[in-house]
This record gives C-alpha cells, sequence and structure tokens, in this order.
C-alpha cells in the first residue's frame, strides 16, 4: 500500500512538473522598471496598456515595477552591478544612451528601426536615440517641451498680466523681470526660485538661464555654458529681489511651492504638471485654492524662446547584466513590447495619453497621431510649445557629472562667487567627465 | 586507558564538529555579510573599477587622489566637525537627562524614557521630513517663531546657507542620537552600588565628589560604549545629508559617507569610493582605540 502510495506521489510530481515546465516553455516573463514620466508611474494607469499588450500577445506575460527619481538610479544601478537588470527600461536619452548607453549595458535596438520608424520619428527625436556610431539604445516613445508657469491670477493683481502674451505663450526678458518686480511690490519677495538643492528639475533652472540672454549650455560635444549671456542671466537673476537661487529646495519642492501659492512663477514645468499640478489631483490648471495656473515658454531677449526637450522611451538591458533562464527569449519578447507601447497605434496612443506628453512622431505606420489630444483644451493648446524646441544636448558625454556640477555651480552663484568664475568651473568639471 | 582516550577525542571532535555546526548559519552570514565585503572593499579600492568594463590595477593611486581631492577633504573636516561636536554634546546631555530621570518614580521614569527613546524609533526618513519643514525657508517654524519673538528680522535659509547648513545637520542628528544614551545610562546610573555612595556620604563626600568619585568610574563601561557607538553613527552620518541636503550648498554638508555613496552610485567610481571606504575605516578605528585606551586608563574605583 504504502508502495503504490508513493508511486502515486511520484507520478502526480513528474505530471506536475511536466505542466509547469510546459507552462514555462510556453510562457515568457519579461520585467519593465519604469520612471514616473507623466503617469507612467501609476499602476492603475499602466495595468490596462500591459493588459491590452498580453491579450495581444498570449504566450508573454509582463511584470512592471514602478521606479521614483529619487531611487531609482541606485535600483538600476545595483541591479546592473548584481546581473539583475531587468529588461525594459523606461527612461529619457540622459539616462539610456548618455548614461547606462555609454557604459554598455543597454542593448543595441537598431535591428527593431524600420523604415517607418526611420521616416516617421522627428530628426531631433533621432538624433537623441541613436549614438553616434548607429546605436540605437532608446526607442522612441513619447515628448514634450520644458516650460515655466505663472499663477495668472496673481499675475492679474499684481498688474503683470500685461507682461506676458498667452497665444504665443511667449515674452521677453525684460517683460519677465519687470513682471517679477511688480509681483515682489505686490506680494513680497521672493515670488519664484532657482532651486538648486540637487536632483531632478535641472532642466528648468537651465533653459531658463539659457534664454534670458542667447546663452548656450553646450555644443553636443562639450560644455561651454561659460558665456557672457550666461553670466548675465545668472547675475539679474541673483541681483533680483523676487528671485531667490535657493540651495534649499529641489525641483519637487519649488512645485510644491508654486502649488500652495508661496511661488507665483515655476520653472520645473510641463504639460503633465500643467494637467495635474503638483500631482494633487486637484483640477487641472488649478493651483490649491483654485487660481489659474498658465504654462509659459522661458523668456528670451527677442521673444523667441529655445525650449529644452524631454524625449521619453524604452530600452532593453544587455543580456549580460540581466540573470535568468530564457533571456533570448526574454529579449525577443521584450522587443515586442516595446513595438506595441511605442511603435504601434494603439499601443503609443495609450503610452501617450499615460505619460501625458506628446507622440515622438506624427504618425504611425501612416496613421495620423494629431489627433491624440483633440479631446483636451490643454494639451491641444500646449502644442504651441512644440515648435519652440531647441536641440536635445542631455546626451552630451558627461551628463550625469555635469549635471551635479551644474547644482554646484547655481549654489556657488547664489554664496556669492563671481557668475563667470563659477560658469567656467561647471564647464571645466562638464569637460573632464567628458573626456572621461 | 588507550580505548577511553580514544572515545574521549572521538567525543570531542563530535562536540567540536556539533560546536561549529552550531556556528554555521552565523558564520555564513558573518564571512558573506562582513568578511568578504571588507576584503572586497580593500582589494577594488587598489583598481580603477567602474560599470561596464573589466578593473584596471592602480595601486596606491586612488589613495593618492583621495589626499589632492578638495570635496573629500572638504568632507573629511565637515565629518570630523560632526563628530568633534555631536559625540560629546550627545554625551553629556544624555547623563545629565539620564540623571534627572533615573531619580523618578515607576510610570514617569518610564514616560520620559519613551518619550526619549521615540526619535531612535521613528523611521528616519520621517523624522527628515518633519525637520526639512521646520527649516523651511517660506513657512518653517524656525523663521516663524524667530520673527515672532524679535530673534530675526527676516527668513533664514536654513538649510541653503552655507553658514548654517552643518550645524542644522548637527542639530538633526543630536536629537536622534541621545535617545539610546540615555535609556543605557538610567539603566546604569540604577546599578551603581548604593552601598558606596552612602560610606562616600557618610565620610563627608559632596554630591559632586558622589558623582565624581563613584558614579562616574562605576558608569565608565557604560560610557565607553555610548562613546564608541556615538562616534560610529557620527562618522556614518549619511541619511540626513542624502535626504535633506545632498551635500549642498557647495559642499558644505559634505560627509565622506555621502561621498562615497556619490562617487560609487552616482558616478560608478568603485575603487575610489572603496578607498575612501577604507580611509573611513581607518579614521574610525583610531578614534575607537583612543576612546578605548582613555576610558580604560580611568575605569578603576
Amino acid at each position: 500500500m504504502k508502495k503504490l502510495l508513493a508511486l502515486l506521489m511520484c507520478v502526480a510530481m513528474l505530471i506536475s512538473f511536466g505542466v509547469s515546465a510546459a507552462f514555462a516553455e510556453e510562457t515568457v516573463e519579461i520585467t519593465a522598471w519604469v520612471y514616473p514620466v507623466g503617469n507612467w508611474g501609476d499602476p492603475a494607469v499602466v495595468g490596462p496598456i500591459i493588459e491590452g499588450f498580453e491579450a495581444a500577445n498570449p504566450g508573454i506575460k509582463v511584470t512592471v515595477e514602478y521606479l521614483d527619481y529619487t531611487s531609482g538610479d541606485d535600483q538600476v544601478n545595483t541591479a546592473i552591478e548584481g546581473g539583475q537588470a531587468p529588461d525594459v527600461v523606461m527612461e529619457a536619452p540622459e539616462r539610456l544612451v548618455a548614461n547606462w548607453g555609454a557604459k554598455g549595458v543597454m542593448l543595441d535596438l537598431a535591428d527593431m528601426w524600420d523604415e517607418t520608424d526611420e521616416a516617421e520619428v522627428f530628426e531631433g527625436v533621432k538624433t537623441a536615440c541613436f549614438t553616434g556610431d548607429g546605436k540605437l539604445f532608446v526607442y522612441p516613445a513619447v515628448m514634450t517641451a520644458h516650460c515655466m508657469a505663472i499663477n495668472y491670477d496673481a499675475f492679474v493683481e499684481a498688474g503683470a498680466d500685461q507682461y506676458v502674451d498667452l497665444t504665443t505663450r511667449t515674452w521677453t526678458t525684460e517683460n519677465f523681470f519687470k513682471a517679477v518686480d511688480a509681483l515682489t511690490e505686490k506680494f513680497g519677495g521672493p515670488v519664484c526660485a532657482v532651486f538648486c538643492a540637487g536632483q531632478g528639475g535641472d532642466q528648468g533652472t537651465r533653459a531658463l538661464i539659457a534664454n534670458l540672454h542667447e546663452g548656450t549650455i553646450t555644443d553636443g560635444t562639450q560644455y561651454i555654458a561659460a558665456s557672457e549671456g550666461n553670466a548675465k542671466a545668472l547675475t539679474e537673476l541673483r541681483d533680483s529681489e523676487g528671485v531667490a537661487i535657493d540651495a534649499s529646495i529641489v525641483g519637487g519642492d519649488e512645485i510644491a511651492l508654486f502649488y500652495n501659492e508661496t511661488f507665483k512663477m515655476a520653472f520645473c514645468w510641463n504639460a503633465a504638471q500643467q494637467l495635474n499640478p503638483n500631482s494633487a489631483n486637484t483640477g487641472a490648471g488649478l493651483t490649491i485654492n483654485g487660481q489659474k495656473i498658465e504654462y509659459m515658454a522661458f523668456p528670451s531677449e527677442d521673444g523667441v524662446p529655445s525650449l529644452e526637450g524631454g524625449i521619453w522611451g524604452f530600452g532593453i538591458f544587455d543580456p549580460a547584466v540581466r540573470s535568468g533562464d530564457n533571456v533570448d527569449a526574454r529579449t525577443e519578447a521584450a522587443k515586442a513590447f516595446i513595438k506595441y507601447v511605442a511603435g504601434s497605434e494603439e499601443g503609443l496612443t495609450a503610452t501617450v495619453k499615460a505619460a501625458n506628453f506628446f507622440a515622438c512622431r506624427d504618425t504611425i505606420k501612416g496613421a495620423s497621431l494629431e489627433g491624440i489630444w483633440a479631446d483636451n483644451e490643454i494639451m491641444a493648446g500646449y502644442t504651441t510649445l512644440l515648435s519652440n524646441l531647441g536641440p536635445y544636448y542631455q546626451v552630451t558625454p558627461g551628463w550625469t557629472e555635469a549635471r551635479t556640477a551644474w547644482w554646484n555651480m547655481l549654489q556657488q552663484v547664489g554664496t556669492g562667487t563671481d557668475p563667470m568664475e563659477a560658469l567656467t568651473a561647471y564647464d571645466a568639471a562638464g569637460n573632464a567627465a567628458a573626456a572621461g | 586507558m588507550g580505548k577511553r582516550g580514544a572515545m574521549s577525542r572521538a567525543l570531542v571532535r563530535r562536540e567540536t564538529i556539533s560546536g561549529y555546526l552550531f556556528l554555521l548559519p552565523s558564520l555564513i552570514f558573518f564571512v558573506g555579510f562582513v568578511v568578504y565585503p571588507m576584503f572586497m572593499c580593500i582589494f577594488t579600492s587598489f583598481f580603477d573599477s567602474t560599470m561596464g568594463r573589466s578593473d584596471i590595477f592602480v595601486g596606491l593611486a586612488n589613495y593618492k587622489e583621495l589626499f589632492t581631492d578638495p570635496i573629500f577633504l572638504r568632507a573629511l573636516k565637515n565629518t570630523v566637525i560632526i563628530v568633534v561636536v555631536s559625540v560629546p554634546v550627545t554625551c553629556a546631555f544624555s547623563l545629565w537627562a539620564a540623571s534627572v530621570i533615573y531619580k523618578l518614580q515607576g510610570p514617569l521614569r518610564s514616560a520620559f524614557r519613551c518619550i526619549f527613546y521615540l526619535p531612535v524609533v521613528t523611521g528616519s526618513v520621517a523624522v527628515t521630513v518633519v525637520w526639512k519643514w521646520m527649516y523651511n525657508n517660506y513657512y518653517g517654524i524656525f523663521n516663524y517663531l524667530g520673527k515672532a519673538v524679535g530673534i530675526l528680522d527676516k527668513n533664514i535659509n536654513w538649510l541653503g546657507d552655507a553658514n548654517f547648513a552643518l550645524g542644522c545637520i548637527i542639530l538633526i542628528l543630536l536629537t536622534t542620537s541621545v535617545g539610546q544614551p540615555i535609556v543605557l545610562y538610567v539603566s546604569a546610573l540604577g546599578n551603581v552600588d548604593h552601598s558606596l555612595v552612602e560610606a562616600a556620604q557618610v565620610d563627608g563626600a559632596t554630591n559632586l565628589q558622589v558623582f565624581w568619585k563613584i558614579k562616574w568610574a562605576q558608569i565608565m563601561p557604560t560610557t565607553l560604549y555610548i562613546l564608541i557607538i556615538t562616534t560610529i553613527n557620527s562618522f556614518q552620518c549619511f541619511a540626513l545629508i542624502q535626504l535633506l541636503t545632498s551635500g549642498g550648498p557647495n559642499h558644505s554638508t559634505d560627509t565622506i559617507m555621502y561621498y562615497i555613496y556619490y562617487e560609487a552610485f552616482k558616478l560608478f567610481r568603485y575603487g575610489y569610493g572603496n578607498a575612501m571606504g577604507v580611509i573611513l575605516a581607518i579614521i574610525i578605528a583610531i578614534f575607537s582605540a583612543l576612546q578605548f585606551r582613555l576610558a580604560k586608563a580611568d575605569t578603576s574605583y
């Protein structure tokens, strides 16, 4: 009897093993780590996209893990070093190309790039996602133009609304400082801050300073921020009573202070923020007390700004830094996933909507994407800013070090260092990092 | 005799093996999480080690670079300031608070111990967020109170001003560091041999003499432990910096621990980061040895 029982148990185990092995052969499981690009940090928004993909690809299961910008890099770096990197990662070229790509831990996705992609994706986006030697480390999905925001009700109250043009969303440097002065006189200073405690949001302060007097940060290969224009901009910002160069706050703090109406302007802004200020779910384009927020381009001498673009897409880590079985099958599954979320009409539309940004192409396989935001007045209007996009230079070599050096430069200016001296030190740090 | 001796040896061997088997789980953790990382830290410090390529042996180059790196030297200076300020203050305040608390009775004593220990068991992120709010440049309570009572004319950017930022960090460190020493001191003071105290009092000793000659000597082992633990914690100050200032403004709050993190995890310079780790370990060892020696010389009574 005992022998029979043992035999039955063995048979049952073998059958279950066979079933699970067969299941494992049929289903490929991949992991995707996503940074909070718009609402891509929200499982309730991302979940349906994954379900849509899995329904169209029954043999693939996707597990999504959500990163944040505070500790996400550390998590990814630790995973890479431990050979436990995820299959797919969603982020911007500044990380996927300039950082991990340059370190050789990203997979070249050039074989995914077809003639349609070549024809439809915007040229500036292609330049950012491909390396100089033709490797594709980011399959692009969404983009936006970084901008600033104003508390329009406060502007009206201070009589500063005369300085902004809400049709073109542009203004001049002269009018910007007039508005700052008017707001400061009305509400007391500071009314805005060049935040520089570190971490994210650097694109805001960079674009502000570079636009004020036609400065430049990089030429794509080296850092050339030490110019008269940038030095003049920094001097004017530091000398303005209404502008704080604040080393105690980061971009997220600035948004919170703008949202709670302490500040009347914010420099860390984009379309996703306009739709949901401070991610507080208290209404599009409204502060905590319901005052009206308007997005604006950064001011420039001639009123024609050169805005910094944000590009986000998907990459696959090199098999050498991924562990587990079926790496080849997982790579193919990851490519299928990316082709769905960034290269198909259904998937890309959902991705764009989730990100609250814009597609990196006008059409996809011939189908127009222009109507994605037709139902949303804010987003439809926001496209005005896209025409002011400047070159995407965040893939300049040494970007990680240069970003830290940027904060240090601002902190030095804030504590009295001569702006040109601080900018020269910034260039030196960035170029030293770029040189390896 | 020979047979009994052989049996005895077999028994000893069996017990030895059993002993080591009992030790094995702890040993695995100790070797895996302490010995091996320490060895790898020292080993890697001799290499130019980064992500995505093989390590390159550079000998002592990382160590040489350390002492010409102005940011490391600044971080070292800041770390020493934190230790030199926070360790004596923590010990003195803890001893004073404990000397008051241990005389209290029952629930009151427990309540004070609990209050002082709360910051220790509260998550460091939660503590930091509250402090960040209190230090806030625009609506923080320190600026609000300072202006309300007329001490301040205008807001001070506590964490954004290089003149104040390190002091603010030290203040937070103090509040999170005193809990354990107070509890330990309350316990140690309660265990002081009362007959010695009474004898000294009968002999006409003053309160100061009783404390210095009797109590201080008897609580010296506790003091030694507190000194070493507080010193190590102060040297390893990281979370506050990471969460509040990221080493700024202008490197005024960089500490060695934060700089190790920055070099290793942001810039992927593992070898250089490990060289800093080795130097930090040596400094902590020297400080601890000094404290041991000084306290040991003072423990006889």
